[in-house]
Parts: C-alpha cells; structure tokens; sequence
C-alpha cells in the first residue's frame, strides 16, 4: 500500500531536506563550553577523533582532538561540519504516521508501538516469519548492529536481516576471509608511511578516506613510489609515481599482468609460497593467461604501465596495498579483491612493518558492523550461521534453542526484489536509505511501493522514510553511546555527547521495546549499551572477530584496542598474521586462480559509454545527513557528470550543458562537467542524491554471487546533450533532488 | 609640526572670534578650552604625519580631485548625503559586522558627538545663556552673541536643554557597557584587543560620563555636596580625554571619513577602464586603481617589475595563488622527472 | 619544546577544503572562512592550492594601506585590518604578493588570516592546520619538519626586484634557498591511453 502519502514537494517542504548553516545561537555567540566531549565523527570508516563543544545540551561546534593516534586532530570537511546536524530544524522529534494526501502526522509513542507489533504480528503469522524483512545500516554503533542481529533471530525469529554494509565492505571481506580467514584489514594505518611502494586500487583516497592522504604523503617523504589505479586522475594519482587510468573493470588486467612479470622475473617469495600458503601453481597457470597484449587489452591502458608497475612493486623490500569501492563494486568484486591480496601473498610481503594490505572501509562503522551478526548469513563474532558450532554456541549465550535460529536469509537486493515480487511483505529499516543508495533506483522504489507495512527508524526523514506507514524518531551517534570498529580494526568508543531532543529516543531503546512488546522482554533486558557490549563481548569470543579480552574503561585508556583481543590483558593486535598463521584449518593462506570475466552489462552501440559512481568529499553516502548541512551542500550542490572532453566534442556538449544520462533502467539530467582528468571511454556522476539526480536510476541490479555487493562501478549508458528539466523535482533545492 | 601650529591657532582664532574678543567666554572654563589647543595641535600634527605616508597622500588628493570634479560634483554630492545617513548616521557598515558591536558604537558616538556638540561651543564661550531680563523663567540663548531664541523653565525643551549631557552621559554608560561585555565575552576579540588601543578609551569615556553625572546628582540631590570636588575630577578626566584624542583610538574619528573618498574613488574607477590580469586575462580592479598602486609602491619602493619587463602588479591576486602553487608543484614536478627524490 | 611554525607544502593539497570549512569555526572571525582555496584549472586537472597569509617579516599590505590599518604583533603575526581605521580601499588586496587579504564588501572591509590568532597566540594550532588531511597545511616545530620531510622549508621570495621574507614556510627540494616567481599556466598530463580507449570490444575478444 505504500505509495507515497503525498506528492514530493509537499513532503520535501514539511521534512526537508533543509539546510542548516548556523551553530545554535549564532556566529557570535561566544562564551564558555560546558564541555567538550571526545568522541568520533560518524562519516566515514575511518572514525577520526574529534570533540563536540556543547552548552545547555546543545552541540555548539568542534574542536580537534589532537591526541587521538589515528587522526591526530585532522579531519576532513565532514567531520568540520558534522555538528551541524544537531539542532537540525528537520530532525524528526516524535512518531509519525502516513496521513494519507497529507504527508505524515505526529502521533504518540504508545500508539505507534502498538501498531508496529501488531502490523508484524500480523504479517508474520499470516505468512510467515520470513515474510517480515529487516534492513540495517553499517552506521549504527556494535552494541546496536549487534542488537539488530539478536533482534532479527530472537524477537522476530526472521532469517531475512541484511545490512547495507552490503553495498560497501563485502567484496573485500569476503575476498580476505578466501585468502587468509580473516576478514580485517591486516595493518594498522602506521605501517603505511614505512612501506618502499604503495599501490592504491580503486581508492579516491582524498575524497573518500581523506585522513589516509596524509599516510601517503608522509610515504613518499620517506621514497616510496606510489602507484595508483583509476580510470579517474583522482588529486592523489596527481601526485603519485605511476597512475594507471585503468578501464572499469579491468582491474584484473593489471594485477595479474603484473604479476606474470613478477613470477618471470623472480619477484615472488618462492620459500613463503611454499611454507605458507597453498594453491599458487594454479593461480600461476591463469596468470600466464596474461601476456603483455592480453593484459593491455582487458585493463585498457598501454601495457607499459603495467610493466612499471611491476617493477616497481616486484622487487621492493616493503609494500603495501589498498583497495577500495574502484575494485570491490562490481559482480567480480571478490574475484578482483583476490587478484589484488595475492600480488601482497605471492611476494609474502606481510605480516611485518610496513608490509601488508588494508581495506578501506566506507561506512561509519563499515568494519565494526558486519561483526556483530546483522549480515544475512554471520551471527556474531564473523561466525557463519549455518555453521552448526556457531550456533550452538550463540544460542547458548542468547538462551535460546539453537533450531529457533533462523538459517541464512536474503541479502540486501534479493530481499528488496523479494519484496518486490511480493514474497516479503513486512520491513523494518534503520540507519539505511536504499531509494538513493541501491543500485536501479526506480525498481527499488517501485518494490517498496508493495510493501503491506514499512516501519522506518531515522533522526531525518530519509528519501525513503517517505515510503513508510510508521516513522520512528531514533538518535544521532552523539545522542547514545557505544564502540565502533574503525578501518583500521581498531575498536573505539562513541560518547554521549548530548541527549536525543524531544520525544526521539536512542535507537536500542525502541528496538528493545518492541522486542519486549512481541513477548521476548527477558532476552532484551538492558540498563545501556555496556550491558550490550558485554555480551557482545561474551558471543564473539572464539570467533574470527574476537572482543572477549575488551572493556570499555581499556578501550578508552587505550584510545581503542584492535581485535583479536581474545582475552583480558590481552594487548590486542594491531597487526595480523606475525607469526605467518592464517585462519585456515590448513593454517595457510589460500590462492585463487580467478580470472577475468566481463561485467554482466558492457557497453555496446546502443549503449556505448561506461558510467562509473562513487563519491565526493563532502557528501557522506546517500546524503541523508550532508545534503542538510548546508556548507557541505555548497562546497557540492548537485551531481555533475565528468566527461573527457575527446568525449563531449563526439557528443556535442559543452562544459556546464545539462546532459541525460541513461542506461536500460532510468536516466538523471545533470551538469556536465569537462575535464581531461577522466577515461574517454567512461562518464562518472557521484550517487549522493535522490530522484532526478540519483546516479543509481542508471545503476544496474547485478550482484557479485559471493559477496552479493551490486555492481556500481559499470554499467552501460549513453549520453546526451539535454534542456533544462522543467519538472517539479527539478525545481526543488538541489538538496532534495532539484537541479540548477 | 606646522600643521599641528596652524590647526591650533585656527582653534585660538575661533574662539576669540566666536566669542566675540573673549567678551562672552566663560573664564571658569579655560581648562577646557586649553586642552582643546593643544588636542588641535596634536591632531593637526597626527594627521599631516599621516598625510606624508605615501598611499595616504595618493588617496587623500585622488579623493578630492575626484569629488570636485566639476562632471561628478552633483551626483557626488547626492552621493554623500546619502552616504553619510547610512554610515555616520545609521553606522550601518559596523552592524554588518557584529550587531553588538553596533549597538555599542553607536551609543558612544552619539553619546560623544551630542555632548561634544554642547560643550565646545560653551567652553569656546560660542554659546551661553541668559535670564531674560523681563522674567527669571525664561532663559534666552545666545551663539556668537546673537540671540538665537528663548524658551521657558519647566518646558521639555528647556529640561532637554539642560539635561542633555546627562542624556549623552547615560548614552555613553550604555554604550560603554555593551562594549565591555562584548570585549569580556568574544573570544575572537579577547585576542587581538590591547589595553591601551582598546580599554583605556572605553575608561575614559566611562570616567568622563560618570563625574559628569555625579554633577548633576551633587546639584540636584545632594544640595552641591563636594561639587567643587568632583567638578576638578571631571575636569581632570575631560582633559585627559582631550590630550589622548591624537594619539589613541579616538584618532580614528578624524582619520575615518577618508573611506567617505574611497567611496568616490571607487566609483570613478568602476566608470573609468578597467585593468585586465595579465595572467588570466580578466578584469580585476580599475586601472585607476592599478597605476596608482604602481605609484605608491614606487614611492614606498617596493619593487615589482619582473625581468620580462611585465610587472607583477598586473597578475590579479587569484592569479598570484594560483601561481604561487604552480610554481612550487612545478619545482618538485622537476625534481621527480631529474629522479632526484 | 621549541615554537612551532607554519609550513606549507602546496603540492600535498587535495582540494577537501577542510581547511576553509574549519576557518570559518575559529573565534576572530567566526562564520567568515579566511583562507584561499583555489582550483587551479579543473578542466586540465585536479590541483588545488590553499594559501593563507605568510606573515610577512615587512609586509606589503601595510606599506600600502593609507589608513595605516593594518598592524603587526611583537610575534610576528600579520593582523586583520583595524576596523576602526580600515576605509576598505582594497590596497591591500591588490598588492599582498601572495593575494591574501580579502575585501568584505558587507563590512567594508578587509578581513584576512590572522593564523587564527586566538589560538596560536595561546600555543594552540591554527585551525586549518590541524584539520587539513593531507599535510598542505602543517604547524609544527622545525626541527619536526626537518625530520619528517623530504625537501626543506624555505621563507624567502622574489617578485620581480622585490624581496620578500616570511614567517610562514613552503616546502620545497633541497636545492632551492629563494623562490624567484615567475609567471607559469597549468599543463595538463594527459592520462596515457591506448589509440582507441573507447573500444572495449577489445576486452572482449578473446573471452566470450
Ligand atoms: S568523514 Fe571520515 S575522514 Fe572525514 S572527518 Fe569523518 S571520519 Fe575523518
Ligand atoms: S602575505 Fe600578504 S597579507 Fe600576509 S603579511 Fe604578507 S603582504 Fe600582508
Ligand atoms: S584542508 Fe588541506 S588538503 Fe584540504 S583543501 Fe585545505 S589545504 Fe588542501
């Protein structure tokens, strides 16, 4: 039933978005802090330290936090401007429900908690528990991530929770549990700068991790060569050594290219290989696959490059990789992920200092949560669920019987296409906006328009909190406490800061109550997040992801511990794989012989150009949150799309033209924007806003068949010279989708 | 020094006339009309010093030329009222800046200019006032020795008349303490504000209005208790004031109506041709503007004429960022392809 | 521990703008961000360069200002204009060698970077130079830079005949004590492509 209540405009004026550009008070308000609380920001994996300045419960500004070792005070615009999203005129403050050819109205806490369990209760006794959905987000705190996981299983008894962590980290995760069991970044950020050759794929590190810049930076300061792999000169490939403007999706080509001269050559550890891992003759044997012509042919660039790539890399006496979206969006993420470790595996180039790979992790708490048992197919502490052990052992810390356990649900897309083919007809949703961050946009909403019931929580009404029938208001990281894991594994603590204003209440606190309120009270019995944390602790003890040995007065004596810490007084550890063991039962690492295949839509004549998505520096995700800070929204106003200009004189477009942009799925009209810094072969136009300007109208709903990750890096689209749009969304401020 | 003479004799010359050869001047006043001498004299020392700066120079003369400019005089003129209701009257440029600093600026210049209004002219002996000599409730004012009106005891305009440096003294409280809090608040103001540039004349204003009410109380309430006393006091404070104006923050008030010229100056330029970059080829201040600087760098000799024979003061400031960051790329650009690292 | 300076490596810029955000939070001047962030060319490529005011040992723009507005502390840091003297002539800002001061036509007046002055005078960092990722902005000691980099910081300018000395430092290599400045454009360095980039059939040759 749910269409949207209203039309847009008449949403977008009662609920944002809305800028907001001034502290509370004014500019010239001055005068003493009551406190300054140190804590994180919550716009990227990296989790930098920074302090709010507060007065009378008010978050009142920032100011840095210098002793914090991953940041050192440094934090890129969003972190600056984070505050700006307290005091927010659009910050939801009670319970809403759809008002049908209103909007939504307010209504009191009781009757929309009674309405929520009913409306579940129904579903799932209708058709089934199953048939009840939860979607989560890689923001929320572990305490709450693990919640949702306990939630799902034990209060709703649905197997069908995922997260959208599914559409960041999983490629990479799953790619280093293959190869070496775990699934962390295997460095701490502090072996970077001691590293002789970097190489960065897929990675806008300056717009994306742009405290990473500095790591780098400070590399080179000490002679390492960097080499960078983008089919954008991105400002970090400005500066590096080697920049390889790869064609999306041939990353493969590269690697493995490269890796062919290094098995050629000698620069591989042989002994390592031996000793430590197993499967590399087959590996070897697909890498002979690719010859100079070859590998040129499916990375797209002159093999030349490739070439001094590996030489740079092959022979040095410390490296270290990092990837990112650039290599893990696509329906071969994992496979590219895998290709990308083994040029670290095969040198045995890790495990010491200034030797190893790192993922970089995207959302807030991208590492942390996919921990904690909210992913389709993981209980807590990274176990498998259908691993008969880990759910003996989870049930037994949750007191429950182990069959209560749901098995492996759908994840992110196949739970929305699920709903739209009717099979799941209830949703719950927190901290996770998938009309604008889900890839083929328009059949995402057209899904949730099926849905008998919605239930959103959220602290603005996202772009799709305007699909739902219930709207609960929930909290801002700096209005509850809990950890997060950074991109590092390092685990870190959220402060409270300042309590949620009105009637909004912390997120675990309405989650527990419905758990409560569909009987399941006594197994969601906690005074505060610590108590979470806690068990969190007690469940991932043993597992890959091991908390046990953590507390949270060590974490804040420590400014965070890196798991394993898997008992107390353990010192943590920073670094994985010292000692050369890896998660396997074999204890070695495991190659892959994976090979290049093409993405599930190439360009052809109908279709010619690539379109490439990612992000920019201002914008976190989907936008709910920085297209309401206005000095974000100014420093990015509106998508653009970057195009070389040997392109646009093809097509006939000038710089600043509007331009459509479509692919089989859906189109934006947008700016375009011409610049020599791109591919020919390859338009870019970033994802963070909604409607008309949703770059993921384009994408395609293709999946990697391990990781599930969409494929958002390409798709095929063409493009053409457009008249200013003239339709109501296009009217509206570019922060709610308009455009100008 | 020949300035600051002749502005001081100017001030001896006007009182002697304006007081017709001393005949009305008040004797009791002659403290304050001594010190009024000798601020003349500093004043008309500071500014012709200010005058020698060469930008000043070049300003000062430009600004002039410009407004009396026979084509531009009318409309200047027009200009100029209007002008001078926003920013001297209204200040509407320091509201811009901070709403409370307004609030406090405008307080203690109205406060200033209102009392300054009466007390010159009566301790220059311009002004005074007598019973008429038919009635001892009327009172007659005279200026230079003409009579320019009367008006009864009791009528507002006669409590008005005699209260209004009580009137400008609670302005300037008001003003002094709207200033003060903001100083004891503003971070940003804490910083750079210093004692003797920032509070010290805060101190005096605060010293001259209060003794100034304590007069009034000691006559009106306390039946002239220690009148004499606090009359010195405030004597002493006003005179204080008087022999700081030059030197301190208050030179600001005889300094700023120059930006009243740069206003002129800046429209004339905007009229005239403007100066293209030579970097980017835009347009980024007028030409006027441009040669002048060239004119007054030349005399402060600063030296920007570049080997090429352009001169650096053609590159438009964005142009100058902007190059500064080529050229420092450029120097690293080069050494990596040298393979030095 | 011995003072700390302000050293800039324009070629570290990312172009986040941190730093302008982070200006506009600092107390001498709050809501109005000082420091210049300037996108060199973008159609040709993506540097950018932040410059804040070099404090310079004898400065231009108070040479040059007729109302003798624009002071300099016994420290060493370059003032905005007084605002009781400043008549918003924009001397300063056309002939600051390093386009610093910025005319706020609001106000009337100039405004410009006081190395956040409310901080550094109390032994705090500049605001951007805490925050700015990429280590374009740095306030550090000397003896830390010298350790930590691998060019050296210099303070010392020409333009055209005029010499300028600074408080604030540049990085640059080793070899160089002075920068002479002279006029330069953007080149652009082309990605290095293949005859047609736009062929991707080629990538499909062989595979299917
Ligand atoms: S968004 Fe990321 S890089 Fe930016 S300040 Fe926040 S945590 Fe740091
Ligand atoms: S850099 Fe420019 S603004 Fe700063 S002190 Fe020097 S001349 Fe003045
Ligand atoms: S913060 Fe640093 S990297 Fe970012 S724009 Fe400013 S100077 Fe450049």
């Amino acid at each position: 039933m749910a269409k949207l209540p209203t039309d847009i405009p008449t949403i977008v004026s009662q609920f944002g978005p809305s800028l907001h550009r001034v502290p509370p008070g004014g500019w010239e308000q001055t005068g003493e802090d009551e406190k300054q609380v140190k804590t994180h920001c919550c716009f990227c994996g990296q989790q930098c330290g920074i302090q709010l300045r507060v007065r009378n419960n008010k978050v009142v500004g920032f100011e840095p936090w210098e002793d914090f070792p991953f940041n050192k005070g440094k934090l890129c615009p969003k972190g600056v401007k984070r505050y700006m999203q307290d005091e927010h005129p659009d910050r939801l403050k009670t319970p809403l429900q759809r008002a049908e050819g209103k909007g939504y109205e307010p209504l009191s806490w009781d009757a929309a908690m009674t309405r929520v369990v009913s409306e579940i209760q129904r579903i799932q006794s209708t058709f089934g528990k199953d048939a009840f959905g939860i979607l989560s987000g890689a923001s929320l705190t572990n305490e709450k991530a693990y919640l949702m996981g306990k939630f799902a299983r034990v209060a709703m008894q649905t197997a069908n929770i995922d997260y959208n962590g599914r559409l960041c980290m999983v490629s990479a995760g799953a790619a280093s549990k293959k190869v070496f069991g775990v699934d962390r970044s295997a460095n701490p950020w502090s072996d970077i700068p001691k590293a002789k050759v970097i190489l960065v794929a897929g990675a806008n590190v300056a717009e994306c991790a742009p405290i990473t810049t500095d790591y780098l930076w400070q590399a080179r300061e000490n002679g390492a060569k960097l080499i960078v792999l983008d089919p954008r000169m991105t400002p970090i490939a400005r500066n590096a050594d080697l920049f390889i403007p790869v064609r999306p999706g041939g990353d493969i080509g590269v690697f493995h290219g490269m890796m062919r001269i290094m098995i050629q050559r000698g620069w591989i550890d042989r002994a390592y290989i031996d000793n430590y891992t197993s499967g590399f003759d087959e590996y070897a044997r697909v890498v002979e696959k690719y010859t100079p012509e070859y590998a040129a042919k499916i990375a797209g660039v002159p093999f030349d490059l490739i070439a001094r790539a590996a030489e740079m890399w092959g022979p040095a006496p410390s490296s270290f990789l990092l990837h990112a979206r650039g290599i893990e969006h696509h329906s071969k993420g994992v496979e590219n992920c895998i290709a990308a470790i083994q040029l670290v595996l095969a040198t045995g180039r890790l495990g010491r200092e200034g030797c190893g790979y790192a993922m970089i992790t995207g959302q807030g708490n991208g590492q942390g949560a996919r921990e904690q048992g909210q992913k389709c197919d993981q209980l807590p502490g990274n176990r498998d669920i259908s691993d008969p052990a880990a759910r003996k052992y989870i049930a037994g810390v949750w007191d429950v019987p182990e069959e209560s356990i749901p098995g492996k649900g759908l994840s992110a897309v196949p739970l929305v296409e699920a709903i739209h083919e009717g099979k799941i007809k209830g949703l719950l949703s927190i901290c996770f906006n998938p009309t604008v961050s889900l890839p083929d946009a328009n059949y995402i909403r057209a899904a949730l328009e099926e849905l008998e019931f919605y239930v959103n929580i959220d602290f603005f009404l996202s772009e799709t909190a305007r699909y739902a029938d219930i709207v609960l208001p929930g909290s801002l990281m700096e209005e509850d406490e809990g950890t997060t894991t950074s991109v590092e594994g390092r685990v870190i603590r959220h402060r409270k800061v300042v309590t949620p204003p009105g009637e909004a209440r912390e997120d675990w606190k309405i989650i527990c109550e419905i758990a409560a309120r569909l009987g399941k009270g006594e197994k969601f019995n906690y005074a505060s997040p610590r108590d979470m944390f806690e068990e969190l602790r007690v469940a991932s003890k043993g597992g890959v992801s091991d908390y046990y040995g953590m507390t949270w007065e060590r974490i804040d004596a420590e400014n965070g511990i890196f798991w394993p810490c898997p008992e107390p007084g353990h010192p943590g550890t920073p670094r994985l794989y010292e000692n050369k063991k890896f998660n396997h039962p074999d204890g070695r690492a495991h190659f892959y012989p994976v090979d290049w295949r093409p993405s599930v839509e190439m360009p052809d004549d109908e279709y010619p150009i690539i379109l490439t998505t990612g992000r920019v520096v201002s914008h976190f995700l989907s936008g709910t949150q920085t297209r309401r800070i206005g000095a974000l929204l100014d420093q990015y106003p509106q998508p653009r799309c970057e195009m070389h200009p040997r392109l646009a004189e093809k097509l006939g477009i000038s710089d600043g033209d509007f331009v459509k942009v479509e692919s089989r799925r859906g189109s934006v009209v947008v700016r375009a924007m011409i610049v020599k810094t791109i591919r020919p072969d390859t338009v870019f136009v970033p994802y963070h806003w909604p409607l008309g300007r949703s770059a993921n109208n384009m994408t395609i709903r293709a999946i990697d068949p391990v990781s599930n990750i969409p494929e958002y890096k390409i798709c095929a689209v063409k493009v053409s010279k457009a008249e200013a749009p003239t339709d109501p969304i296009s009217q509206l401020g570019v922060e709610a989708g308009g455009v100008r | 020094m020949a300035w600051g003479l002749i502005a001081a004799f100017a001030v001896v010359a006007a009182i002697l006339f304006g007081s017709r050869g001393l005949r009305d001047f008040d004797p009791a006043l002659v403290s304050y009309a001594g010190a009024t001498v000798f601020a003349a004299f500093g004043l008309g020392y500071r500014y012709a010093m200010w005058l020698r700066r060469p930008p000043t120079r070049v300003y000062w003369f430009r600004g002039w030329e410009i407004f009396f400019n026979p084509k531009r005089l009318p409309s200047n003129i027009a200009h100029l009222t209007r002008i001078f209701w926003n920013n001297f009257f209204l200040q509407r440029f320091i509201e811009r800046r901070s709403r409370m600093r307004w609030t406090a600026h405008w307080f203690l210049a109205w406060g200033c200019i209102l009392a300054a209004a009466v007390t010159f002219p009566l301790s220059f002996g311009w002004v005074r006032f007598e019973t008429a000599r038919d009635s001892l409730n009327v009172y007659r004012a005279f200026m230079f020795g003409i009579p320019v009106g009367s008006f009864h005891l009791g009528t507002p305009i006669a409590e008005l008349t005699f209260n209004i440096l009580d009137i400008s003294a609670v302005m300037v409280l008001i003003g002094v303490f709207f200033a003060m809090w903001r100083r004891g608040r503003d971070h940003g103001a804490m910083t750079v504000q210093q004692f003797s540039t920032d509070l010290l004349p805060l101190i005096l204003l605060f010293a001259i209005s209060i003794t100034g009410l304590f007069l009034t109380a000691s006559t009106h309430l306390m039946n002239g208790l220690h009148y004499g006393f606090l009359s010195q006091i405030h004597a002493v404070t006003v005179i204080l004031t008087l022999l700081y104006l030059p030197f301190g923050k208050f030179f600001h008030i005889f300094q700023r109506p120059a930006q009243l010229g740069i206003d002129f100056y800046k429209q004339a330029g905007a009229e005239g041709p403007q100066a293209p970059c030579i970097r980017c080829g835009e347009a980024y201040t007028s030409r006027l503007h441009v040669d002048d600087l060239k004119a007054v760098q030349r005399a402060l000799g600063i030296h920007y004429q570049m080997a090429d024979g352009s001169h650096y003061q053609d590159v438009c400031p964005r142009c100058r960022r902007k190059n500064l960051a080529l050229t420092q790329d450029g120097l690293w650009k080069a050494m990596s392809e040298r393979g030095i690292n | 521990m011995s003072e700390r300076m302000f050293f800039i490596d324009h070629s570290r810029c990312i172009g986040c703008e941190s730093c302008v955000q982070a200006c506009a939070e600092c107390d001498t001047h709050r809501g109005t961000s000082m420091i210049h962030l300037e996108v060199i060319q973008r159609s040709e490529s993506v540097q950018t360069t932040p410059q804040v005011c070099m404090h310079c040992e004898d400065p231009i723009c108070a040479r040059v200002c007729p109302a003798d507005a624009i002071k300099k502390t016994p420290d060493g840091v370059v003032q905005s204009s007084l605002k009781p003297r400043c008549i918003g002539c924009s001397n300063c800002v056309m002939s600051c060698p390093f386009g610093v001061p910025k005319y706020q036509a609001a106000i009337d007046q100039m405004m410009k970077c006081d190395m956040c002055y409310d901080r550094s005078s109390i032994g705090k960092k500049p605001m951007c130079a805490t925050v700015c990722p990429s280590g374009a902005l740095t306030f550090a000691t000397m003896e830390e830079i010298q350790r930590t980099r691998r060019g050296i910081p210099i303070n010392s300018w020409k333009f055209g005949g005029e010499e300028v000395r600074t408080k604030v430092y540049v990085m640059v290599p080793r070899t160089i004590e002075r920068v002479d400045v002279e006029l330069v454009q953007v080149t652009a360095t082309p990605a290095p492509l293949p005859e047609d980039p736009y062929d991707v059939a080629l990538m499909l040759e062989e595979t299917i």
